[in-house]
């Protein structure tokens, strides 16, 4: 099929998603409006990033993502040294190295943007780890500013009608806790509007994941890596759902001139947890030296999971039961079933799980989930061992030799 | 060095250990044997009584509800023998307790539960929780999906909810009925253990000299082991024995200390200090004074709320959230209320909650000119050599 | 008067005799499996050399990891605490004190009259030690006592990222194959090392003058790199280590005067 076309195709620049430099463009005009919220009279908000962002965004209150800026130290390389510092402030360094890394750069302001804007309000949603609370109970502490948690209780086997309300009148006490920190009142108009948008650019993002479905696939998992910031940080804007309109018209364009990102595709992989920050260009040259692309993952697919079940319900009550069961927060079996699910879907020939020191929640349970695979739907699965920030816990010759390894077995 | 007097009655059962049968033994000898063999305790309660056993990792598992349906709760605080099992579903970095905790849920060593309570607690348990139901093949096995959030009406709403939902997933399992009644008893049963135990911890702050160095730390823990009657008529007739004396530790040149932390499962970490000079007067440990401080309201009202309230308001597991300037104030008071001279962190490796109060923590106590160590701890101690310097230097410090 | 401190480390075996509070002498041996034994003779030799006799000693105190096998010692006491005090004899002016040697390394913070007020200690791991020096260079194949002389030629260090000593060692082999040159590799490992021992340094608060003990004190790279990390010039103890065995027979003095 394409193979021939593609070696013979005299452009690489064909290869590159041309919307990357719109999505250069929003984050850093998104960037310099939050480091400039001071002088226009806005309010900054610090929220986690499966954390409901909707409300702030319907109060006029920027969001800024710690964890957002945690990947960025991550990509500019900068984890390492602001972990270090993070360590001499008597952080343990097995501690997540977004925490780390964030800690020390408000602190120090040594990272790629000079340090976050300080924020007026925290927001911490514990749906992705207990990490995020301990962290923003730091931040608590180090800015005193107001914090709200919103408790989503973990879902072992069911999501329980307690834990539905429970988390539903969280989610009045959050609206409550922003109009206190707004001094006024919120518009249900505007929240129903970005409530509108925000499941629109959900099932976007989702849509684009799914074009990876098709063979050979127009954008790999690192790409995903990359295109996901807007659903993270602006969910509920108009320019996040043009932006997406924008990429997947794109990517359909990409496929219907059988444009693949990996050349010669012969191996379709699943991804799971973090990123490795600091190390994705390596680790996608890696697996394209190999044929191999990276068609789905589970950690942006966790932000698609999003689109919640309207059912007749106002956005704030759909969103309780949305974003207590993303990915992350569910047991190893719930998660099993979505990552078989994604095997099919995408047809994946191997899954790469990154054992990621930083995060329990989402590494602790692989080898089970690893067995699952490999038992049940016989798809074989490597395991890496690495960090999403801290370039000091990577092992390039062992990852090289273990990935060389893994891909002889698929082509065996 | 090894100047501390030895324990009321230490001496004496060892010299008798050998020809003492179980009903001849004294109270210390019971809490001693269950503490040295916790699995051996309860290995031997299911033979004598024919009962079920559920196991339990964290001081907020709602120990009153196991006991009220007629069902043993045996506390988990994890193995020191070697990981051979565990290895295959737990990564390097996961605390020891969980990683040895799962080792013996495989190896057989737990073979007397009939299953196990998971109240949420951290990231690692709640993955536990998950790896365990699914491989170590008990009959029962429950998670109490408790908040996170212990300073909202909301949060006391649903923790009330979500502990009457476990009695109900009791009464289910086990087909028995949970009466008011018997969970009152049961909260009465535990609300005077309790009570016991500060009295222990009291006498203690009081004259140190008055136990053996781990003494303490082994009746309490003795406690999440033993039957809670047959915990109760022994520390009862253990404190009956203890004759307070003159008070203790000033003029002695001792330094007192206050351990603070996760769990402590190393008795041998009270005798080190004491032969450094110091004796441990309190703590702030999962496995001491948070598993007993505060009692359950007994107005005859709402027990599930008792024990909703008591779970609000007792000092709080870092893994849970109230005011975020708790924590420090109250362990700096109980610095000053013990005449404490100074704070050992005993930090699990790993153990993120903890790891993320310890900088603030200690940054307050160095503000309040209380003096602190840190010790960061495994399911083995470190090297009896570099914990005796530390130790050593430390107390000539204060 | 004429006290002795004797230093039981993991490797090696120091003596010092202070008389009348100068430095009489100081001897340094190896440890070897029998440290009751070591103890012995490493004093014998030093009063030999020293000319004192036994009976003229008045107080002995015991240091280091082998501090309660010296069964003739008069009282045993921390490294921790004797690091500090022969620190502040060498130079009254030190207020910290950063200790590396074979299998640990401690920072150590002294308080205006010399009492130690904090203290830090390496954990189990072994980066930030002699011992991840030791691994280096017979990865290397270089002598360590060349390490100081060779990463002062460096141009570029070389990024060690790894913090395991296993990893790292595997990080200076693959370096060696990219044909990285010696002294740059040398220089990365210096700086690997005071990472480690700065963020501990740095978590106690680093005050005034800061001077470094134990045998790692006379690698000049490793000294150097730390400097640069920490941002102070750091005196490097003469006696390197046999400061320890200094400080316990100046503190043995001391407890001898005022028995």
């Amino acid at each position: 099929m394409s193979d021939n076309e593609k070696k013979h195709d005299p452009d690489t620049k064909q290869q590159k998603i041309k919307a990357v430099s719109r999505m250069k463009e929003i984050m850093t005009n998104y960037y310099i409006e939050a480091k400039s919220a001071r002088e226009q009279g806005r309010k900054v908000a610090w929220i986690t990033s499966g954390g409901p962002v909707e409300p702030l965004i319907a109060m006029d209150v920027i969001p800024v993502y710690p964890e957002n800026h945690g990947a960025m130290i991550g990509a500019s390389k900068m984890g390492g040294q602001l972990c270090e510092k993070a360590e001499e402030m008597g952080y343990s360094r097995d501690l997540c190295s977004y925490a780390r890394a964030d800690i020390a750069d408000a602190v120090y302001k040594q990272g790629p943007i000079g340090g976050l804007p300080e924020p007026d309000m925290l927001v911490c949603c514990n749906n992705i780890c207990g990490t995020v609370l301990k962290w923003y109970e730091t931040a608590a502490r180090y800015f005193d500013v107001p914090l709200f948690i919103l408790d989503t209780p973990f879902v072992h086997r069911e999501f329980s009608q307690e834990a539905q309300n429970y988390v539903l009148s969280q989610i009045h006490e959050y609206v409550g806790f922003l109009e206190d920190c707004c001094g006024r009142k919120m518009d249900y108009v505007r929240m129903e509007e970005v409530g509108r948008f925000s499941v629109e650019g959900t099932r976007l993002w989702q849509e684009v994941l799914d074009t990876c479905a098709h063979k050979p696939a127009p954008m790999t998992a690192f790409d995903a890596f990359f295109h996901l910031a807007l659903i993270v940080t602006l969910r509920g804007t108009q320019e996040t759902v043009d932006y997406y309109k924008q990429l997947l018209d794109e990517l359909k364009e990409r496929i219907r001139r059988k444009i693949a990102m990996v050349p010669n595709e012969k191996y379709r992989l699943l991804w799971d947890n973090l990123p490795v920050w600091y190390r994705t260009r390596w680790l996608s040259d890696k697996f394209a030296s190999h044929g191999a692309a990276l068609v789905a993952d589970t950690y942006t697919s966790a932000w698609s999971g999003m689109v919640p079940d309207m059912q007749g319900r106002s956005f704030l009550e759909a969103m309780a039961e949305t974003y207590t069961k993303v990915y992350i927060n569910i047991s190893i079996d719930m998660m099993f079933d979505i990552v078989a699910g994604m095997i099919k879907k995408y047809d994946v020939d191997g899954v790469v799980m990154h054992s990621n020191r930083s995060c329990k929640p989402y590494s602790l349970g692989q080898y089970d989930l690893r067995r699952m695979i490999m038992d049940r739907l016989g798809v074989p699965t490597l395991i890496i061992e690495a960090d999403m920030v801290d370039e000091r816990s990577f092992s390039e010759s062992q990852i090289n030799t273990r990935i060389d390894a893994f891909m002889e077995t698929l082509k065996a | 060095m090894g100047r501390y007097r030895a324990g009321k009655g230490r001496a004496l059962k060892n010299s008798r250990r050998h020809r003492l049968r179980e009903f001849q033994m004294n109270p210390e000898d019971r809490f001693y044997s269950a503490c040295l063999d916790p699995s051996g305790y309860a290995r031997g309660l299911k033979q004598r009584t024919c009962g079920k056993i559920l196991g339990y990792f964290c001081s907020y598992a709602p120990v009153e509800l196991i006991h009220a349906a007629g069902l043993h709760p045996f506390r988990i605080l994890g193995g020191k023998g070697e990981i051979r099992l565990a290895d295959a579903h737990l990564q390097s970095y996961c605390c020891s307790l969980v990683r040895s905790g799962l080792e013996a849920a495989l190896n057989g060593s737990l073979d007397f539960l009939d299953g196990a309570v998971f109240p949420h607690t951290c990231d690692s348990i709640q993955r536990l929780s998950d790896i365990w139901r699914l491989n170590a093949g008990f009959e029962h096995h429950f998670d109490v999906v408790l908040p996170v959030k212990l300073n909202t009406l909301s949060a006391r709403r649903y923790m009330a909810e979500v502990l009457n939902g476990f009695r109900k997933e009791l009464e289910q399992a086990f087909q028995v009925e949970i009466t008011d009644e018997a969970l009152w008893r049961a909260i009465r049963d535990y609300n005077v253990i309790r009570e016991k135990l500060e009295s222990l911890y009291g006498l203690r702050s009081f004259n140190p000299s008055l136990f053996d160095p781990s003494a303490v730390h082994r009746i309490t823990a003795a406690a999440m082991f033993m039957e809670p009657g047959a915990f109760l008529k022994d520390i009862s007739e253990y404190l009956g024995n203890v004759e307070p004396g003159v008070l203790g530790g000033t003029g002695s040149g001792r330094k007192r200390l206050v351990l603070s932390g996760g769990i402590c499962s190393h008795p041998d970490i009270y005798d080190l200090l004491a032969r450094a000079g110091a004796d441990v007067v309190w703590d702030d440990l999962c496995t001491g004074t948070r598993w007993f401080e505060e009692k359950a309201e007994e107005d005859g009202r709402d027990p599930i709320g008792a024990l909703a309230d008591r779970y609000m308001a007792r000092s709080v597991c870092p893994a849970k959230h109230a005011d975020v300037r708790a924590r420090a104030g109250e362990l700096a008071d109980t610095v000053r209320r013990h005449r404490a001279d100074g704070v050992v962190f005993l930090m699990l490796k790993f153990c993120d909650p903890h790891a993320f109060d310890y900088p603030y923590l200690k940054r307050f106590l160095d503000e309040a000119g209380i003096a602190s160590l840190l010790l960061e701890t495994e399911d083995h101690p470190p090297a009896e050599g570099q914990l005796m310097t530390r130790f050593e230097t430390f107390v000539d410090m204060l | 008067m004429i006290t002795a401190g004797i230093d039981i480390g993991s490797i090696t075996a120091k003596a010092a005799l202070i008389k009348d509070g100068e430095l009489a002498g100081t001897r340094l041996d190896f440890t070897g499996y029998n440290a009751p034994k070591a103890g012995r003779r490493v004093l014998d030799d030093l009063l030999e050399k020293t000319g004192i006799k036994k009976q003229e000693v008045d107080f002995i105190i015991s240091t280091g990891y082998g501090r309660n096998s010296v069964d003739f010692a008069d009282k045993s006491i921390t490294e921790i605490t004797c690091h500090g005090a022969g620190a502040r004899f060498i130079d009254p002016g030190v207020c910290f004190v950063i200790d590396v040697g074979g299998q640990d390394s401690k920072v150590i913070k002294l308080s205006r009259d010399g009492k130690v007020v904090d203290f830090a200690m390496n954990d189990k791991c072994a980066a930030g030690t002699g011992r991840f020096l030791e691994v280096m260079a017979r990865a290397l194949e270089s002598d360590l006592d060349e390490f100081g002389e060779l990463s002062a030629r460096a141009d570029v260090p070389a990024a060690i990222s790894s913090i395991c000593t296993v990893f790292a060692e595997s990080e200076v082999i693959s370096l060696i194959s990219k044909g990285e040159s010696r002294e740059n590799m040398i220089a990365g490992i210096h700086e690997s090392v005071a990472s480690r021992i700065s963020a501990m340094a740095k978590r106690l608060g680093v005050t005034g003058p800061v001077m470094m003990t134990g045998g790692v004190a006379k690698n000049s790279g490793a000294v150097r790199a730390l400097e640069n990390k920490l941002g102070v010039s750091i005196r490097v103890s003469p006696h390197a280590q046999l400061t320890g065995a200094m400080g316990a027979a100046l503190l043995a003095a001391r407890m001898e005067q005022s028995a």
